[in-house]
Protein backbone atom coordinates (compact mmCIF):
# COMPACT_ATOMS: atom_id res chain seq x y z
CA UNK A 1 0.00 0.00 0.00
CA UNK A 2 1.52 3.39 -0.88
CA UNK A 3 2.08 5.66 1.70
CA UNK A 4 1.15 8.94 0.56
CA UNK A 5 -2.28 10.91 0.98
CA UNK A 6 -3.53 11.93 -2.31
CA UNK A 7 -5.78 15.32 -2.40
CA UNK A 8 -7.14 14.44 -5.46
CA UNK A 9 -10.87 14.24 -4.79
CA UNK A 10 -10.33 17.82 -3.43
CA UNK A 11 -9.29 19.16 -6.04
CA UNK A 12 -11.52 17.57 -8.51
CA UNK A 13 -14.87 18.33 -6.58
CA UNK A 14 -13.79 21.91 -6.93
CA UNK A 15 -13.11 21.58 -11.15
CA UNK A 16 -16.34 19.95 -10.68
CA UNK A 17 -15.70 17.08 -12.63
CA UNK A 18 -16.65 13.50 -12.47
CA UNK A 19 -14.05 10.46 -12.15
CA UNK A 20 -15.09 9.30 -15.36
CA UNK A 21 -14.63 12.31 -16.96
CA UNK A 22 -10.83 13.18 -14.91
CA UNK A 23 -10.04 9.20 -16.55
CA UNK A 24 -10.94 10.04 -20.12
CA UNK A 25 -8.86 13.52 -20.10
CA UNK A 26 -5.71 11.49 -18.18
CA UNK A 27 -6.03 7.97 -20.54
CA UNK A 28 -7.03 5.86 -17.58
CA UNK A 29 -10.19 4.04 -16.41
CA UNK A 30 -11.85 5.12 -13.61
CA UNK A 31 -11.04 2.30 -11.02
CA UNK A 32 -7.40 3.80 -11.20
CA UNK A 33 -8.85 7.46 -10.29
CA UNK A 34 -11.03 5.67 -7.54
CA UNK A 35 -7.89 4.20 -6.08
CA UNK A 36 -5.97 7.00 -6.57
CA UNK A 37 -8.18 9.19 -4.62
CA UNK A 38 -7.66 6.31 -1.60
CA UNK A 39 -3.80 6.47 -2.13
CA UNK A 40 -3.97 3.25 -2.82
CA UNK A 41 -2.07 3.48 -5.82
CA UNK A 42 1.14 5.19 -6.74
CA UNK A 43 0.58 6.19 -10.17
CA UNK A 44 3.77 7.42 -12.61
CA UNK A 45 4.69 10.41 -12.79
CA UNK A 46 3.37 11.24 -16.41
CA UNK A 47 -0.03 9.84 -14.90
CA UNK A 48 1.03 12.52 -12.07
CA UNK A 49 1.71 15.17 -14.00
CA UNK A 50 -1.55 14.86 -16.18
CA UNK A 51 -3.66 15.04 -13.83
CA UNK A 52 -2.10 17.94 -12.10
CA UNK A 53 -2.64 19.59 -15.17
CA UNK A 54 -6.07 18.49 -15.17
CA UNK A 55 -7.05 19.72 -12.04
CA UNK A 56 -5.04 22.66 -12.68
CA UNK A 57 -2.81 21.76 -9.04
CA UNK A 58 0.67 21.72 -8.26
CA UNK A 59 1.62 18.22 -8.02
CA UNK A 60 2.93 18.25 -4.90
CA UNK A 61 -0.41 19.62 -3.78
CA UNK A 62 -2.23 16.58 -5.08
CA UNK A 63 0.41 13.79 -3.58
CA UNK A 64 1.69 14.42 -0.38
CA UNK A 65 3.86 12.34 0.71
CA UNK A 66 5.21 12.46 4.60
CA UNK A 67 9.12 13.15 4.89
CA UNK A 68 11.30 11.28 6.16
CA UNK A 69 12.82 11.63 9.40
CA UNK B 1 -21.62 13.24 -31.57
CA UNK B 2 -25.42 11.56 -31.98
CA UNK B 3 -24.11 11.21 -35.60
CA UNK B 4 -21.10 9.40 -34.63
CA UNK B 5 -22.08 7.41 -32.05
CA UNK B 6 -25.33 6.56 -34.29
CA UNK B 7 -22.60 5.59 -37.46
CA UNK B 8 -20.68 3.57 -35.19
CA UNK B 9 -23.17 1.34 -33.87
CA UNK B 10 -24.81 0.73 -37.07
CA UNK B 11 -21.47 -0.39 -38.36
CA UNK B 12 -20.93 -2.85 -35.51
CA UNK B 13 -24.50 -3.70 -36.36
CA UNK B 14 -22.91 -4.58 -39.90
CA UNK B 15 -19.69 -5.99 -39.26
CA UNK B 16 -21.44 -8.51 -36.49
CA UNK B 17 -23.95 -9.24 -39.64
CA UNK B 18 -20.83 -10.21 -42.03
CA UNK B 19 -19.50 -12.44 -38.79
CA UNK B 20 -22.59 -14.46 -38.53
CA UNK B 21 -22.75 -15.04 -42.30
CA UNK B 22 -19.52 -15.42 -42.60
CA UNK B 23 -19.57 -17.98 -39.90
CA UNK B 24 -22.54 -19.95 -41.14
CA UNK B 25 -21.02 -19.98 -45.06
CA UNK B 26 -17.77 -21.73 -43.19
CA UNK B 27 -19.76 -24.31 -41.38
CA UNK B 28 -21.93 -24.67 -44.63
CA UNK B 29 -18.94 -25.56 -46.69
CA UNK B 30 -17.77 -27.58 -43.77
CA UNK B 31 -20.98 -29.66 -43.80
CA UNK B 32 -20.93 -30.17 -47.59
CA UNK B 33 -17.46 -31.64 -47.77
CA UNK B 34 -18.07 -34.11 -45.32
CA UNK B 35 -20.84 -35.22 -47.15
CA UNK B 36 -18.92 -35.36 -50.12
CA UNK B 37 -17.04 -37.55 -48.42
CA UNK B 38 -19.44 -40.09 -46.76
CA UNK B 39 -20.95 -40.11 -50.27
CA UNK B 40 -17.59 -41.02 -51.75
CA UNK B 41 -16.45 -43.32 -48.93
CA UNK B 42 -19.52 -45.29 -49.62
CA UNK B 43 -19.40 -45.44 -53.67
CA UNK B 44 -15.85 -46.80 -52.72
CA UNK B 45 -17.25 -49.35 -50.64
CA UNK B 46 -19.67 -50.46 -53.40
CA UNK B 47 -18.32 -49.58 -55.95
CA UNK B 48 -14.45 -49.33 -56.25
CA UNK B 49 -13.36 -52.30 -53.97
CA UNK B 50 -13.01 -49.52 -51.11
CA UNK B 51 -10.24 -48.23 -52.92
CA UNK B 52 -8.78 -45.16 -51.01
CA UNK B 53 -11.33 -45.71 -47.90
CA UNK B 54 -9.00 -49.09 -46.38
CA UNK B 55 -5.07 -48.45 -46.34
CA UNK B 56 -3.08 -49.51 -49.24
CA UNK B 57 -0.04 -49.52 -50.43
CA UNK B 58 0.56 -46.07 -52.54
CA UNK B 59 3.72 -47.55 -54.08
CA UNK B 60 1.84 -49.78 -56.45
CA UNK B 61 -0.73 -47.51 -57.03
CA UNK B 62 -2.64 -46.82 -60.35
CA UNK B 63 -5.43 -43.90 -61.03
CA UNK B 64 -8.42 -44.88 -62.13
CA UNK B 65 -11.90 -42.74 -63.26
CA UNK B 66 -13.63 -44.54 -60.04
CA UNK B 67 -11.21 -43.00 -57.60
CA UNK B 68 -12.43 -39.42 -58.93
CA UNK B 69 -14.93 -39.59 -56.21
CA UNK B 70 -12.90 -40.00 -53.16
CA UNK B 71 -10.07 -38.19 -54.85
CA UNK B 72 -11.89 -34.97 -55.00
CA UNK B 73 -13.98 -35.33 -51.96
CA UNK B 74 -10.27 -35.67 -49.85
CA UNK B 75 -8.61 -32.59 -51.78
CA UNK B 76 -11.97 -30.62 -50.84
CA UNK B 77 -11.90 -31.52 -47.53
CA UNK B 78 -7.50 -30.81 -47.34
CA UNK B 79 -8.45 -27.44 -48.57
CA UNK B 80 -11.06 -26.62 -46.10
CA UNK B 81 -8.36 -27.38 -43.32
CA UNK B 82 -6.09 -25.37 -45.16
CA UNK B 83 -8.61 -22.60 -45.19
CA UNK B 84 -9.75 -23.08 -41.42
CA UNK B 85 -6.17 -22.98 -40.59
CA UNK B 86 -5.35 -19.33 -42.48
CA UNK B 87 -8.58 -17.92 -41.11
CA UNK B 88 -7.63 -19.10 -37.31
CA UNK B 89 -4.30 -17.12 -37.83
CA UNK B 90 -5.79 -14.32 -39.72
CA UNK B 91 -7.96 -13.69 -36.94
CA UNK B 92 -5.26 -14.22 -34.07
CA UNK B 93 -3.10 -11.40 -36.58
CA UNK B 94 -6.37 -9.03 -36.59
CA UNK B 95 -7.34 -9.38 -32.95
CA UNK B 96 -3.81 -9.07 -31.96
CA UNK B 97 -3.52 -5.34 -34.66
CA UNK B 98 -6.66 -4.81 -32.29
CA UNK B 99 -5.32 -5.20 -29.33
CA UNK B 100 -2.31 -2.93 -30.13
CA UNK B 101 -4.44 -0.22 -32.12
CA UNK B 102 -7.53 0.54 -28.91
CA UNK B 103 -5.08 -0.62 -25.69
CA UNK B 104 -7.82 -2.62 -24.84
CA UNK B 105 -7.78 -6.48 -23.91
CA UNK B 106 -8.96 -9.17 -26.61
CA UNK B 107 -12.14 -9.89 -26.84
CA UNK B 108 -12.96 -13.40 -25.57
CA UNK B 109 -15.79 -15.40 -24.24
CA UNK B 110 -15.56 -16.41 -20.76
CA UNK B 111 -17.39 -19.86 -22.81
CA UNK B 112 -13.68 -20.52 -23.82
CA UNK B 113 -13.24 -21.58 -19.98
CA UNK B 114 -15.12 -25.07 -20.60
CA UNK B 115 -12.09 -26.05 -22.84
CA UNK B 116 -10.57 -26.76 -19.05
CA UNK B 117 -12.33 -29.99 -19.31
CA UNK B 118 -10.31 -31.25 -22.05
CA UNK B 119 -7.54 -30.87 -18.96
CA UNK B 120 -8.94 -34.69 -17.53
CA UNK B 121 -8.30 -36.31 -20.60
CA UNK B 122 -4.79 -35.89 -19.08
CA UNK B 123 -5.69 -38.85 -16.97
CA UNK B 124 -5.80 -41.39 -20.23
CA UNK B 125 -2.37 -41.30 -20.18
CA UNK B 126 -2.33 -43.31 -17.10
CA UNK B 127 -4.35 -45.96 -18.99
CA UNK B 128 -2.45 -45.47 -22.28
CA UNK B 129 1.16 -45.75 -20.47
CA UNK B 130 -0.10 -49.43 -19.13
CA UNK B 131 -1.70 -50.74 -22.18
CA UNK B 132 0.97 -49.92 -24.90
CA UNK B 133 3.33 -47.29 -23.11
CA UNK B 134 2.29 -44.45 -25.09
CA UNK B 135 2.35 -41.23 -23.02
CA UNK B 136 1.15 -38.21 -25.27
CA UNK B 137 -2.07 -38.33 -23.10
CA UNK B 138 -0.67 -36.09 -20.14
CA UNK B 139 -0.01 -33.58 -22.58
CA UNK B 140 -4.00 -33.12 -22.13
CA UNK B 141 -2.94 -32.45 -19.08
CA UNK B 142 -1.85 -28.53 -20.12
CA UNK B 143 -5.58 -28.05 -21.29
CA UNK B 144 -6.52 -27.23 -17.20
CA UNK B 145 -4.97 -23.53 -18.33
CA UNK B 146 -7.46 -23.31 -20.44
CA UNK B 147 -9.93 -22.56 -16.75
CA UNK B 148 -8.47 -19.47 -17.15
CA UNK B 149 -10.73 -17.98 -20.05
CA UNK B 150 -13.10 -17.56 -17.58
CA UNK B 151 -11.37 -14.97 -16.49
CA UNK B 152 -10.09 -13.31 -19.41
CA UNK B 153 -13.66 -13.54 -20.46
CA UNK B 154 -14.49 -11.34 -17.60
CA UNK B 155 -11.87 -8.85 -18.50
CA UNK B 156 -13.00 -8.93 -22.43
CA UNK B 157 -11.99 -5.76 -23.47
CA UNK B 158 -11.03 -4.11 -21.01
CA UNK B 159 -9.03 -0.64 -21.33
CA UNK B 160 -5.43 -1.40 -20.33
CA UNK B 161 -4.11 1.64 -18.62
CA UNK B 162 -0.93 1.97 -16.80
CA UNK B 163 -2.53 0.44 -13.85
CA UNK B 164 -3.71 -2.67 -15.30
CA UNK B 165 -0.70 -2.91 -17.18
CA UNK B 166 1.05 -2.93 -13.76
CA UNK B 167 -1.19 -5.99 -12.52
CA UNK B 168 -0.80 -7.83 -15.43
CA UNK B 169 2.99 -8.15 -14.89
CA UNK B 170 2.56 -8.65 -11.05
CA UNK B 171 -0.23 -11.61 -11.88
CA UNK B 172 2.75 -13.03 -14.36
CA UNK B 173 5.48 -12.83 -12.37
CA UNK B 174 2.91 -14.63 -9.34
CA UNK B 175 1.89 -17.45 -11.36
CA UNK B 176 5.67 -17.71 -13.05
CA UNK B 177 7.38 -17.87 -9.28
CA UNK B 178 4.33 -20.44 -8.49
CA UNK B 179 4.83 -23.11 -10.81
CA UNK B 180 8.42 -22.72 -11.08
CA UNK B 181 8.55 -23.13 -7.37
CA UNK B 182 6.20 -26.10 -7.60
CA UNK B 183 8.69 -27.82 -10.64
CA UNK B 184 12.09 -26.87 -8.85
CA UNK B 185 10.20 -28.40 -5.58
CA UNK B 186 9.05 -31.93 -7.54
CA UNK B 187 12.53 -32.34 -9.04
CA UNK B 188 14.11 -32.04 -5.97
CA UNK B 189 11.62 -35.04 -4.63
CA UNK B 190 12.35 -36.99 -7.49
CA UNK B 191 15.82 -36.71 -8.04
CA UNK B 192 16.23 -38.52 -5.07
CA UNK B 193 15.96 -41.81 -6.16
CA UNK B 194 13.61 -44.55 -8.12
CA UNK B 195 9.97 -43.42 -7.84
CA UNK B 196 8.08 -46.95 -6.91
CA UNK B 197 11.54 -48.54 -7.50
CA UNK B 198 11.14 -47.60 -11.13
CA UNK B 199 13.19 -45.01 -13.06
CA UNK B 200 10.83 -44.39 -15.90
CA UNK B 201 7.99 -43.58 -13.28
CA UNK B 202 10.10 -41.04 -11.98
CA UNK B 203 10.51 -39.42 -15.54
CA UNK B 204 6.54 -39.83 -15.89
CA UNK B 205 6.30 -38.14 -12.78
CA UNK B 206 8.34 -35.08 -13.87
CA UNK B 207 6.58 -34.74 -16.82
CA UNK B 208 3.07 -34.49 -15.44
CA UNK B 209 4.58 -32.18 -13.20
CA UNK B 210 5.68 -29.72 -16.01
CA UNK B 211 2.20 -29.85 -17.24
CA UNK B 212 0.13 -29.24 -14.41
CA UNK B 213 2.57 -26.26 -13.18
CA UNK B 214 1.92 -25.03 -16.64
CA UNK B 215 -1.53 -24.96 -16.79
CA UNK B 216 -1.59 -23.63 -13.18
CA UNK B 217 0.72 -20.71 -14.62
CA UNK B 218 -1.60 -19.94 -17.46
CA UNK B 219 -4.21 -20.53 -15.01
CA UNK B 220 -2.95 -18.21 -12.63
CA UNK B 221 -1.93 -15.46 -14.49
CA UNK B 222 -5.44 -14.56 -15.33
CA UNK B 223 -7.11 -15.45 -12.48
CA UNK B 224 -4.89 -13.18 -10.52
CA UNK B 225 -4.88 -10.40 -13.08
CA UNK B 226 -8.74 -10.57 -12.26
CA UNK B 227 -8.45 -10.38 -8.78
CA UNK B 228 -6.07 -7.72 -8.68
CA UNK B 229 -7.90 -5.35 -10.74
CA UNK B 230 -11.65 -6.23 -9.05
CA UNK B 231 -9.89 -6.50 -5.33
CA UNK B 232 -12.62 -3.68 -4.60
CA UNK B 233 -16.13 -3.10 -5.93
CA UNK B 234 -16.49 0.04 -8.07
CA UNK B 235 -17.69 2.98 -6.12
CA UNK B 236 -20.82 4.93 -6.81
CA UNK B 237 -20.14 8.08 -8.45
CA UNK B 238 -20.08 10.98 -6.47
Amino acid sequence: MPDFECQLKKYRQFKNITQEQLALQVGVRRETIMRLEKAQYNPSLKLAVDISRAVDAPIEEIFIFPEEQ
Amino acid sequence: MKNYSMKKTSMKKFAEKVFSAKKRTVIAAGLVCLILLLLSSWYAVNFNDARLVVPMDFSEYTFTVKDLPMTCSVTLICLYIFYLIALILWTAVRNQKYVRETQTTRKISPRFGFLGFFGFMGFMGFWTYSQNKSISPFMFFMFFGFFGFFYEGKLSNTFMDERFKENALKAQVTSLKISFSIIIAAFMILSRGALFGNLEYNLLAAMVVVFLALALALFLYEYLLYRYDHDEPLEKED
